[in-house]
């Protein structure tokens, strides 16, 4: 699915130099679901992000799915993220107006999908996440798991290849933790999704099929379960 | 639909907001509509005012100032016995020639024109040579009399007027002792349609009577031009020459043209007579078009200075929300026009309310304005032709008896009319209020997508991350 080639990131970080990355190599498979762990600050988000298309390397290459994500025009790049790549983010970032419905509908928005059809996928991506009956809540009313779990709706609402996460756990209790990573396992397994997850919890990494570990921009394999998975 | 859900629950989100923005946009709004209306309804009197003097139609008069021995001064000697006269004669502007309303006429810009002769008749009884002055003494009597070109009547003194009974002159009528009668002095005169009127020794037939707007400074009678030249003795001569031009943008044109083919005489347009007008009409004139219309603009940039500050910042606050947006897919220009509805729904209401606060203050202006006044000084309005030579007011004729009598004008003296001020708020002016509001709302939703346009989503969503 993904192949990253010395991959380098630098950006400027009051008026100095700061690398996220450096010339890091991954390639990661269909289906596959990689656990990235490191400590605040060592390139984790900013490698998600590149995953994702929000951001490009400073140097090196990113393909995805045969197409190189640095050279793609920033309108491609946004149908791909529509089309192709579901994100969670670790505050949820749901739009505080909507409901539960309608922040999940949202994600169909830039795909044109059609009301009648948008209503029918948004009420299986409710019922999937097992919040069938509370489509008309919105986020205020909704505990911080529930949220979660609108969220990861939103994300697998559009039928993505990639989900990617960025601590989509860290800011639950460890009951709703432990829900919300079956949930996503659970979905990782049922959609056949590649899903690459960032996370500070080894509870929650252990449970990939390989761990990865960011330490200053550059990147490790510490664990890797694949063979044992299938 | 999903763009009117979100718009509508941003809206109510920013409830506090959204409110501020429309109030700020309806204050200016309302200050445009309510600056307009008053615009409006001082041009409209002052529109009034030189129509009246001006007449219907006319854009230019032509006039020559008075010769002095063409009549301006009259000396009467005392005689043994009562002497009785009765004189029509043109006091205080000086004669042109026929044949140069013909050359006007012919002018590459004027439409047509029309020659008209403006005079006055004075009726003097002056008592023997050395006998005591009567007990009853009567001043003179003056009478404004006008010889209109029939072959005109669209264009010149009649044209204002309008007809209250009897009817106008007729083609065929242009050596009739007919006459047409202004309302005012056939009334005081028990003037009817068929009445007799004396005009210069001749007895003239009513056949019309006629009422012109106030503060015209309109004639007592309308006389047929060539029995007008007769009776004065200015045979094929006029003293106006009123004349239209073919386009209203050529009459400066046309004023040019007049002025070289006659240097000598005095080209007035209805900009001339309005720069001549004086008194408060003037005055509300001016503070409507300097203060008034500076308020409006001032307070229209202010409310769109104050709704794209509130946009901007509703932006910034909502970098989060757009930066997951775009993560979703969205396209900047989805989201922009996301954020451009949500400022146009306030526009729209600001519009709105700015209207209703404009037909307010409109109303308010018409309710509480006095009656406006302007004034216009009588010998100008004398030399332009407008009305002819002699004011209500007694500035052009004075005399004295027991010796010789004289006749001339007072180039001082000034012509009060009392203008209605009504404040109308038109069609116009609510679709340029309504426009005005929407674009400054599309230009804070449009400085507002600008913003969003730059929003890196990995920058939006690592600053809140």
């Amino acid at each position: 699915m993904y192949d990253l080639s010395n991959v380098t990131r630098h950006y400027q970080k009051g008026g100095r130099a700061v690398t996220a990355l450096h010339e890091l190599n991954l390639a990661i498979g269909d289906g596959e679901w990689l656990a990235i762990q490191g400590r605040t600050g060592h390139g984790k988000t900013t490698l998600l992000h590149i995953l994702g298309g929000l951001d490009r390397p400073t140097a090196g290459t990113v393909t995805f799915a045969g197409r190189d994500l640095g050279r793609l025009r920033e309108a491609q790049a946004t149908r791909l993220r529509a089309e192709s790549i579901g994100f969670i983010f670790q505050t949820f970032n749901l739009v505080p107006t909507l409901s539960a419905a309608e922040n999940i509908e949202s994600a169909l928005i830039p795909l044109g999908t059609g009301p009648a059809e948008r209503r029918r996928r948004v009420t299986a991506a409710l019922e999937s996440v097992g919040l069938g009956d509370r489509a008309r809540h919105l986020p205020s009313e909704l505990s911080g798991g529930q949220q979660q779990r609108v969220a990861i709706a939103r994300a697998l609402v559009k039928q993505p290849k990639v989900l990617l996460a960025d601590e989509p756990t860290g800011n639950l209790d460890e009951d709703t933790r432990d829900e919300i990573t079956a949930l996503l396992e659970q979905l990782w397994r049922d959609h056949g999704l590649t899903l690459v997850l960032v996370t500070h919890d080894s509870a929650v990494a252990r449970r990939a099929q390989r761990v990865a570990i960011m330490h200053k921009g550059r990147l490790s394999i510490r664990q890797d379960t694949r063979r044992a998975a299938k | 639909m999903f763009f009117f859900t979100y718009l509508r629950r941003e809206l109510r989100r920013r409830l506090r907001q959204a409110v501020v923005t429309a109030l700020g946009l309806a204050l200016g709004i309302g200050l445009v509509v309510t600056v307009t209306a008053v615009s409006s309804g001082v041009s409209a009197a002052q529109g009034k005012v030189l129509g009246a003097l001006f007449g219907v139609g006319t854009d230019i008069t032509v006039t020559t100032a008075t010769a002095p021995s063409s009549g301006g001064m009259a000396q009467i000697t005392p005689e043994p016995y009562v002497q009785h006269t009765d004189t029509l004669s043109s006091p205080t502007q000086g004669s042109i020639g026929a044949s140069a309303v013909t050359a006007i006429a012919r002018l590459h810009d004027v439409g047509t024109a029309a020659g008209g002769l403006v005079l006055t008749e004075i009726k003097t009884t002056i008592p023997a040579d050395n006998a005591p002055p009567p007990a009853s003494f009567q001043p003179p009597v003056q009478v404004g009399v006008t010889g209109v070109d029939l072959t005109r009547g669209r264009l010149g003194p009649l044209a204002a007027a309008r007809l209250v009974s009897g009817r106008n002159f007729a083609a065929g009528q242009a050596g009739a002792d007919v006459t047409v009668a202004d309302s005012a002095y056939a009334a005081a005169h028990r003037l009817r349609i068929g009445s007799a009127a004396a005009i210069a020794g001749t007895r003239f037939t009513v056949i019309g009577i006629v009422r012109q707007a106030p503060g015209s400074n309109a004639p007592q009678l309308y006389i047929p031009l060539a029995r007008a030249q007769a009776l004065s003795g200015l045979g094929g001569k006029v003293n106006t020459v009123y004349v239209q031009a073919a386009s209203a943008s050529g009459v400066g044109l046309v004023a040019g043209e007049i002025s070289r083919l006659l240097p000598s005489a005095t080209v007035t347009s209805s900009a001339s007579l309005a720069s001549s007008v004086a008194g408060s009409l003037k005055t509300t004139a001016q503070l409507a078009r300097s203060l008034g219309t500076w308020l409006a603009v001032l307070a229209l940039l202010a409310a769109a200075a104050v709704a794209s500050l509130l946009t901007v910042a509703a932006v910034a606050r909502r970098v989060r929300e757009f930066g997951t947006l775009k993560a979703l897919g969205w396209r900047s220009g989805r989201i922009t026009a996301q954020v451009m509805g949500e400022t146009l729904a306030m526009g729209i209401a600001g519009a709105a309310a700015g209207i209703a606060l404009g037909l307010g203050g409109a109303a308010a202006a018409s309710a509480a304005a006095p009656n406006l006044t302007a004034t216009v000084q009588t010998s100008n309005v004398g030399q332009g032709g407008f009305g002819g030579g002699l004011s209500a007011d007694g500035g052009i004729f004075q005399g004295t008896v027991g010796g010789p009598v004289q006749t001339f004008a007072n180039p001082n003296a000034t012509h009060t009319v009392a203008v209605p001020f009504t404040a109308p708020v038109t069609a116009a002016a609510i679709v340029l209020a309504a426009s005005l509001a929407i674009a400054a709302a599309l230009a804070a939703g449009s400085l507002g997508g600008w913003r969003i346009t730059r929003l890196r989503p990995a920058q939006a969503l690592s600053k809140v991350a």
